[in-house]
């Protein structure tokens, strides 16, 4: 009985972690392609700017500049999005195990590394 | 000769799509090795789009950090929805890796690093490969009770095998001394800013005897969370460059998704050689690049 129930949850942990990360990775890359063909036919860069352009990650101004239609603020935005999949695979599996399945001590093990994956995100130089 | 101001545009696009077709077809393989060894496939890409694509190298690294968190997340999708990953191990185990990755980051890296670091990683690698080269024939590991530890965690499980055509349950043991080593890969990535797959399959492998796909599933799908802590480093500091993203995640991701196709089809003595041959390749390239760095 317990076990079955066990079984059942962790087929739904499993069900909803691959679909954060499915569509995680979907919607970042498509947003990375769109971006590059706009970029490619907008602003044409040549090698040399491609393999040495930066940006800074000030998301408020990418966003804007993104919702305008702008390829290089598109792919930046994706890149962001894909960095926060796994971020979001962990949130999703922690709501899981929280809610779902009642296993407060997983509930707990997620929540910390939730904390400290985003703090070393944030803190660290 | 004066060239008509059309041509050269399109002369100078065309060297633009070329390039982009060039990074993604090495990333590909990256792709394709990191889903199936699990690890992110920086091992493939970094020496590559160095070596032989010119770029430098602190540019490489950021375009690596980015396809470990796309291989982990991608090929992670598939190996969570057919069950092969253990995500109660990949949980318990994130959190003294996430610990690890702190502590390396902001207190041991004002103390250590250097080369000598790299010489001494590189060392402990190519020492590991003793046990698993032991190993390398055997398809399910034997006689293997679920300690103490492992028993009260429910870590113990099972999953389909292609290869074998049935279910395959497995107990799990080692849990304290997989703790330490997942410590240690998170210190070492927050030293060096690696994903440190390649510790964390060791740590599956050797402490906690879980059938190899097991443990490079439940890898790759542990590096996705490192990656992603450490990139906001890499990102602060600029070395993320969306041209070059954009091919190496691209391409590792369709990489990735034939790798874990072939994965699921292989015996598990195959893919722990894909790994035994990959570790070797990265012990060694650590060593070199330690060695390299000493002499200057």
């Amino acid at each position: 009985m317990k076990e079955a129930e066990r079984k059942r949850g962790d087929v739904e942990i499993h069900q909803a972690s691959a679909w954060v990360l499915r569509a995680g990775v979907i919607s970042s890359v498509s947003m990375m392609l769109l971006g590059l063909a706009i970029s490619l036919f907008k602003d044409r860069p040549d090698v040399a700017r491609m393999s040495s352009l930066g940006f800074k990650p000030d998301y408020l101004n990418i966003l804007r500049q993104a919702s305008r239609g702008n390829g290089l603020a598109l792919i930046e935005l994706g890149i962001f999005l894909l960095v926060l999949t796994p971020i979001l695979r962990v949130a999703a599996s922690m709501a899981i195990f929280a809610a779902h399945e009642r296993d407060w001590f997983y509930a707990a093990v997620t929540f910390l590394v939730l904390l400290l994956t985003l703090a070393s995100l944030l803190i660290l130089r | 000769m004066v060239k008509s101001p059309g041509r050269g545009k399109r002369l100078a696009m065309e060297r633009s799509l070329l390039w982009l077709f060039e990074v993604g077809g090495a990333s590909f393989a990256g792709g394709v090795i990191g889903a199936i060894s699990g690890f992110g496939g920086g091992i493939v890409i970094v020496p590559v789009l160095t070596v032989f694509l010119g770029l430098p190298i602190q540019h490489t690294i950021g375009a690596s950090i980015i396809s470990v968190i796309a291989v982990s997340s991608g090929a992670g999708s598939v190996y969570v929805k057919d069950r092969i990953t253990n995500i109660r191990i990949a949980m318990f185990l994130e959190l003294s890796t996430a610990l690890g990755a702190i502590l390396g980051a902001a207190v041991l890296s004002r103390y250590l690093g250097g080369p000598s670091l790299y010489v001494l990683f590189g060392i402990t690698l190519l020492l590991t490969l003793i046990p698993i080269l032991a190993n390398i024939h055997q398809e399910l590991p034997e006689n293997v009770r679920n300690d103490r530890l492992a028993a009260a965690l429910r870590l113990n499980s099972s999953y389909f095998d292609h290869r074998l055509g049935r279910e395959v349950s497995y107990q799990v043991t080692g849990i304290p001394q997989a703790m330490g080593i997942m410590g240690v890969a998170g210190v070492v990535s927050g030293l060096l800013g690696i994903g440190a797959g390649v510790v964390k399959v060791l740590a599956h492998e050797i402490y906690m005897k879980v059938p190899t796909k097991v443990s490079t599933a439940t890898s790759n799908f542990m590096i996705g969370v490192t990656a992603a802590s450490a990139a906001g480093v890499y990102l602060r500091r600029g070395a993320v460059l969306p041209y070059l993203v954009v091919p190496v995640a691209t391409s590792v991701l369709a990489g990735a998704f034939l790798g874990t196709k072939l994965m699921e089809r292989m015996s598990n003595a195959r893919v722990r050689q894909v790994f035994a041959v990959a570790l070797g390749v990265i012990g060694a390239q650590m060593l070199l690049r330690g060695l390299g760095g000493l002499r200057h």
